[in-house]
C-alpha cells in the first residue's frame, strides 16, 4: 500500500472520561452481615481498594446501617476480581450491572 | 503475638478441623459463608462463575489455613511470635473463616452481643469461643492498622 500521497489530518482524541465510563457498567456491592467485625470490614476496604480510612469507615457504616454499600466498579473482569478478593478476606460480596 | 501454648493447641486444632472440612469436599451448610455468591440476581452467572473460581478460593483458604497454623506452631521466646506482615494477613483472615463458621453454626444474630451464659451449654461455649476468636481478630486488625493509615 502507498501512503504517499496521505496528507495530514485531524483526528479526534477519545474522551477519556467518557470511555472509562462506559466501560464500568459493573458495581461490587458489600452486604451486611453480623459475624464480621466493623474494624475487620473496614480494614479490608482499606486494604484492596487503597482507600483512607475516612472513605473506608464511611462505607463499612453504610454496610452496617443500609444494609450494603458500593466498594468499587469498573468492567465485568474487574468485578469479579474485586468480588474474588473480598470473598476471600470473607466479605460478603456480589456483583450487578450499574443499572440494575 | 502474645499466647499461652494451650491456646495455640486450642486454635491449631480448629484450624485443623476446618482444613479437614475443606479438603474433603464437604457440601456442610455451615461452610456456606466460606464460599459466597457472587451473582446475586444472576444464577446462571453465579453458577460459571462458582465453576472458574471456587478451586483458586478454596486454595486460598487452604493456604491461609496452612500459615497460620505454622505461625501458632512456631517456638516463641516468653509466649511471643513474631509474625510477617503476609503472615498476619493470613492469620487474620484464617481466624474470620474460624468465625464465619462458627458464627453460622450459631445462627449469629445483631441481638448476640450481649448475652447470658450457661456454661452448661454447648452453644453457650460455642458462643464464648466465638467471643475468643473476636477478641483474636481484633488485635490482628489492630495490628495492621498502621500499615494502611
Amino acid at each position: 500500500m502507498n501512503n504517499s500521497e496521505v496528507g495530514p489530518t485531524t483526528v479526534k482524541e477519545p474522551d477519556v472520561d467518557s470511555a472509562v465510563d462506559t466501560d464500568r457498567p459493573w458495581i461490587v456491592l458489600v452486604w451486611n452481615d453480623p459475624i464480621n467485625l466493623m474494624s475487620y470490614v473496614t480494614l479490608v476496604l482499606q486494604k484492596l481498594f487503597g482507600y483512607s480510612l475516612e472513605k473506608a469507615t464511611a462505607l463499612m457504616l453504610d454496610v452496617h446501617h443500609k444494609g450494603r454499600a458500593v466498594v468499587s466498579n469498573g468492567t465485568r473482569e474487574r468485578a469479579e476480581l474485586d468480588v474474588y478478593r473480598l470473598h476471600e478476606h470473607g466479605l460478603w460480596a456480589t456483583m450487578q450491572r450499574e443499572d440494575a | 503475638m502474645h499466647l499461652e501454648l494451650s491456646d495455640k493447641e486450642a486454635l491449631i486444632g480448629l484450624l485443623d478441623q476446618l482444613r479437614d472440612s475443606l479438603m474433603n469436599g464437604s457440601t456442610d451448610e455451615n461452610l456456606k459463608r466460606l464460599f459466597p455468591t457472587a451473582y446475586h440476581q444472576d444464577p446462571k452467572h453465579d453458577e460459571e462463575y462458582q465453576r472458574l473460581m471456587r478451586d483458586d478460593l478454596l486454595a486460598s483458604r487452604l493456604q491461609s489455613l496452612g500459615t497460620a497454623t505454622s505461625v501458632l506452631s512456631r517456638e516463641s521466646v516468653d509466649d511471643t511470635t513474631v509474625l510477617t506482615a503476609q503472615e498476619l494477613d493470613e492469620f487474620a483472615r484464617s481466624i474470620n473463616n474460624l468465625r464465619l463458621v462458627i458464627g453460622t453454626v450459631l445462627d449469629i444474630d445483631e441481638s448476640d452481643i450481649d448475652v447470658d451464659l450457661d456454661e452448661d451449654d454447648p452453644n453457650d461455649q460455642r458462643l464464648v469461643l466465638y467471643g475468643y476468636l473476636g477478641w483474636l481478630l481484633d488485635w490482628a486488625v489492630t495490628a495492621q492498622l498502621d500499615e494502611y493509615s
